[in-house]
């Protein structure tokens, strides 16, 4: 793989190679992919980086081919990393009619019987929940409102000017 | 209880009698309540019970005047799942983090109020999503709500 070829290429002409040199080998190349690929930075300034190192130009090839192969798998895996609340994963809904209970017979009541199924940190929760159809007809009124506020010129301009 | 040993109007009768009495007139109410009894049925008990005609009136007519306040009360007694009472929104926008620069995305932190069936309270229920998944969120809360509707119409 082009990792190990980096990895050998480094170490040609060397001849005592201890076990310390080829860790921190692995660490430093570790270290510059992890950074390259959380900053995001462009293929010009990771050129521009490694040059500074004074290795071969075909070892620079190398490793600029490496960082731009992995760094959306790195991204990706660093993403993972980040502090995060449960996450939403599905939602599923049954309508109920209570119809008697022990302390009232002879009702009509009728309720939305919800199972929210959340993701955190690989683990799956479902909590069951229920809901009356006034506070149905409100969650979805608000939540529509939630959704609304990305098509806003606010909300636009400012994805607009942060990338 | 101590509301009725307490009345001035009362002080005068045996204070078990009084227990007596208040634990049958509640035992009463509630069992009519919970039955749904209509007047006359209610009459007719207390006539078994050798109640003047004036006591029964009196008591049916605030039985009447509280009996929808009773039935919300006796309806709302009982074990349940938690039960959602409002929920409330943030949307952000990820612009970084320590991990990962350069993230740039909507993010949404949806938070359920919610109420426990026996102690009132209970820790919100919150959650984070894409706006993806906030429409699939509300998707399926509109298909409940369709539901219901046409439920309520047949």
């Amino acid at each position: 793989s082009i990792f190990l070829k980096a990895l050998c290429a480094f170490f040609k002409g060397k001849l005592n190679i201890s076990v310390d040199i080829i860790q921190h080998g692995v660490e430093g190349l570790m270290y510059l992919l992890t950074e390259s690929s959380k900053l995001m930075i462009s293929e010009v300034d990771f050129q521009d980086s490694i040059n500074v190192l004074g290795f071969s130009d075909e070892l620079n090839k190398s490793l600029l081919q490496l960082y731009l192969d992995n760094r959306k798998e790195i991204r990706s895996i660093l993403g993972e990393l980040a502090p995060r609340l449960p996450s939403y994963h599905s939602l599923e809904w049954r309508l109920d009619v209570q119809l008697a209970s022990r302390s009232l017979r002879q009702q009509i009541k009728p309720a939305v019987t919800m199972k929210l199924h959340l993701n955190q940190n690989e683990d799956q929760t479902a909590q069951v929940l229920q809901t009356d159809p006034a506070t149905l007809l409100h969650l979805i009124q608000q939540l529509e409102q939630a959704l609304g506020e990305m098509k806003m010129n606010h909300c636009r301009r400012i994805v607009r000017n942060m990338k | 209880n101590s509301f009725i040993l307490d009345d001035p109007d009362l002080k005068d009768i045996d204070p078990t009698v009084l227990k007596h009495c208040h634990a049958a007139a509640a035992m009463c109410i509630l069992e009519a309540g919970k039955q749904n009894a209509d007047i006359s049925a209610i009459s007719t008990c207390l006539e078994d019970c050798k109640l003047d005609k004036e006591r029964i009136e009196q008591f049916c007519t605030e039985y009447q005047k509280n009996k929808d306040a009773l039935e919300i009360l006796l309806g709302s007694i009982g074990r349940s799942p938690l039960h959602i009472t409002d929920v409330s929104w943030r949307l952000e926008y990820q612009i970084k983090n320590n991990q990962l620069h350069k993230t740039y995305q909507p993010s949404y932190l949806v938070t359920l109020n919610v109420e426990n069936s026996d102690s009132g309270s209970h820790p919100d229920v919150s959650f984070s999503c894409t706006m993806e998944q906030l429409q699939d969120l509300v998707g399926k809360l509109k298909d409940a709500a369709k539901s219901l509707e046409r439920a309520t119409q047949m």
